[in-house]
């Protein structure tokens, strides 16, 4: 997992990315949450949205490619949740419930994707911290965002051992059993690293608090 | 399983966020006193390893789809269920602000489906099994298959019943909850496969891994576990008994009209239509069906799963996979 796959753009610098920072958290769940609130009938407001978000992206200089693959991915799934509505009916109503819940849930996606690519996550860490979310919280969160990339390059190490090692066209139940020793070994694996770095970080002096150069 | 923003009414939402930031509070209250000791880094890396262990997958016989770990009951078997919840929570919260994977309004409603029914109901179920059936590893196993299953049920019933209140009376809550206890029973049944398979691998190389809440090392206070049990076993009462009690959806109407849910939704046709389109009860029929092999399949897997386990020698060496 390559770290510029999750917020490629972030580190840009447009105008968007000039915002300050609870500024960028307050638009994005006003979107969302005025996606949420707004019913259906009034669905001026929702293409305002629509519109507000579209711009947004355009001036953060996010390509149109990188967003339909994000709704490739995103669409489908939404689809399937949305689609029980007519389903449980019968297919002979529900339908404006199910449009209704596709948009909204696309405009609120695409305002979180904008938030992702507008704030690296550093800042974003920064800025939950000063809006008074638990320090614990939010030093587990930093802990995981750095050791979620080290913890991908062992189980990608471990695949490729285990491809190097293994014929291929084996059969399920074998696969099933490599995969979850995989993730077993992974487990003992982490769990004694999380161990050493703890030890580590407190005979360096770590009392518990992340400390950022802002405060 | 992650519900994105816009599938559930605002008001669901702000109960459920409610509830998940009460349950994340709870928990870090509960871990007030180890906090400054090894209960960050190891939350942090066993959220960032569930996170990576999602990405394995799991190849569904012969088909493109493939399934994954969910992890609310590993992270349990791991860290106990107070550590467990903020591993869950903080993979959730990841992922929505990431991924935008689930939605940031309705992160609440996740937490509360996979953190809450995951990690507190599967602990509940871990050491309700385990008291019965010993501290055995043949027991930590079978305990995490039965726990895996009955927590991807909750999730589902729980979302199910978040999804009624907030489409109240645009929809007919047995059918759906029929869909989704089916497709969900077999879902479970890969994530108690995988849970079990990780579980065992685990506790026959490094058995003080798996959390054991023996005298003194931190129990569920009695009274929360009581809580927790009555929720879980109601959870499942309700996924199984709803279809059949036909007064159950008939109570969670008159609810939804006195709490004023229904007028949430803002086009309401003309309600005329036959609803035994299908064949009649069917739906029951199914769903007690999927419930009944769903039972009997996971009963299975935790017999045989435990088995192999406790004849399995732990692997000479560090037992490197590698």
């Amino acid at each position: 997992m390559s770290s510029s796959y999750l917020d490629r753009y972030g580190r840009a610098r447009t105008v968007c990315h000039r915002l300050p920072p609870r500024l960028k958290i307050l638009l994005t769940l006003a979107v969302a949450l005025a996606a949420a609130f707004v019913p259906p009938r009034m669905w001026p407001v929702h293409g305002v949205l629509a519109v507000l978000v579209f711009v947004g992206h355009t001036l953060a200089r996010i390509p149109l490619a990188y967003l339909a693959r994000r709704l490739a991915f995103f669409l489908p799934m939404v689809l399937v949740l949305s689609i029980s509505v007519p389903l449980a009916a019968g297919f002979e109503r529900g339908w404006e419930i199910m449009w209704g819940i596709l948009f909204r849930s696309s405009v609120a996606f695409l305002a979180v994707v904008w938030l992702v690519n507008v704030m690296p996550f550093d800042q974003l860490l920064v800025t939950l911290r000063r809006l008074n979310v638990p320090a614990v919280l939010v030093s587990m969160l930093a802990f995981m965002y750095r050791y979620s990339f080290v913890v991908w390059n062992e189980l990608e190490k471990m695949q490729t051992a285990r491809k190097a090692r293994t014929f291929g066209r084996r059969r399920v139940w074998s696969r099933w059993k490599s995969a979850s020793q995989l993730v077993g070994m992974l487990l003992i694996r982490s769990l004694d690293r999380a161990e050493r770095v703890f030890g580590a970080m407190r005979a360096r002096g770590w009392d518990g608090r992340v400390r950022t150069l802002e405060e | 399983m992650h519900v994105p923003d816009g599938v559930l009414s605002p008001a669901v939402c702000a109960v459920t966020g409610a509830a998940a930031a009460g349950a994340v509070g709870l928990s870090l209250y509960k871990l007030r006193d180890s906090l400054a000791d090894r209960t960050i880094p190891l939350t942090g890396m066993m959220a960032s390893l569930i996170f990576a262990g999602q990405m394995v997958n799991f190849p569904l016989f012969g088909t493109v789809v493939s399934g994954h770990l969910i992890g609310g009951v590993l992270a349990a078997a791991v860290l106990g269920p107070w550590a467990g919840l903020l591993a869950i929570a903080l993979v959730l919260a990841v992922q929505c602000l990431l991924f935008a994977d689930g939605g940031l309004l309705a992160l609440g409603a996740n937490v509360l489906n996979m953190g809450v029914a995951g990690a507190w109901g599967g602990y509940v179920v871990l050491a309700t099994v385990r008291r019965l059936l010993g501290d055995g590893l043949r027991s930590a196993v079978a305990a995490s298959v039965a726990a895996a299953w009955l927590s991807v049920m909750a999730a589902a019933a729980l979302f199910c019943l978040e999804f009624r209140l907030s489409w109240a009376s645009d929809y007919d809550f047995s059918r759906i909850l029929t869909l989704m206890v089916t497709f969900h029973s077999a879902i479970g049944i890969g994530e108690a496969l995988i849970t079990g398979a990780v579980v065992s691998f685990v506790a026959v190389q490094r058995p003080d891994l798996i959390h054991v809440a023996a005298e003194g090392r931190r129990p569920i206070a009695n009274a929360g576990r009581a809580v927790l049990a009555i929720g879980v076993v109601s959870l499942a009462v309700a996924a199984f008994l709803a279809p059949f009690a036909s007064q159950y959806a008939d109570g969670l109407d008159s609810v939804a009209q006195w709490t004023g849910f229904d007028k949430l939704s803002a086009t309401r046709p003309l309600v005329f239509e036959d609803y035994n389109t299908l064949v009649p009860g069917w739906e029951k029929l199914s769903t007690s069906l999927a419930g009944i092999l769903g039972v009997a399949a996971v009963l299975a897997i935790a017999f045989v799963m435990s088995r192999a386990a406790a004849l399995r020698p732990p692997a000479a060496g560090t037992g490197h996979v590698e």
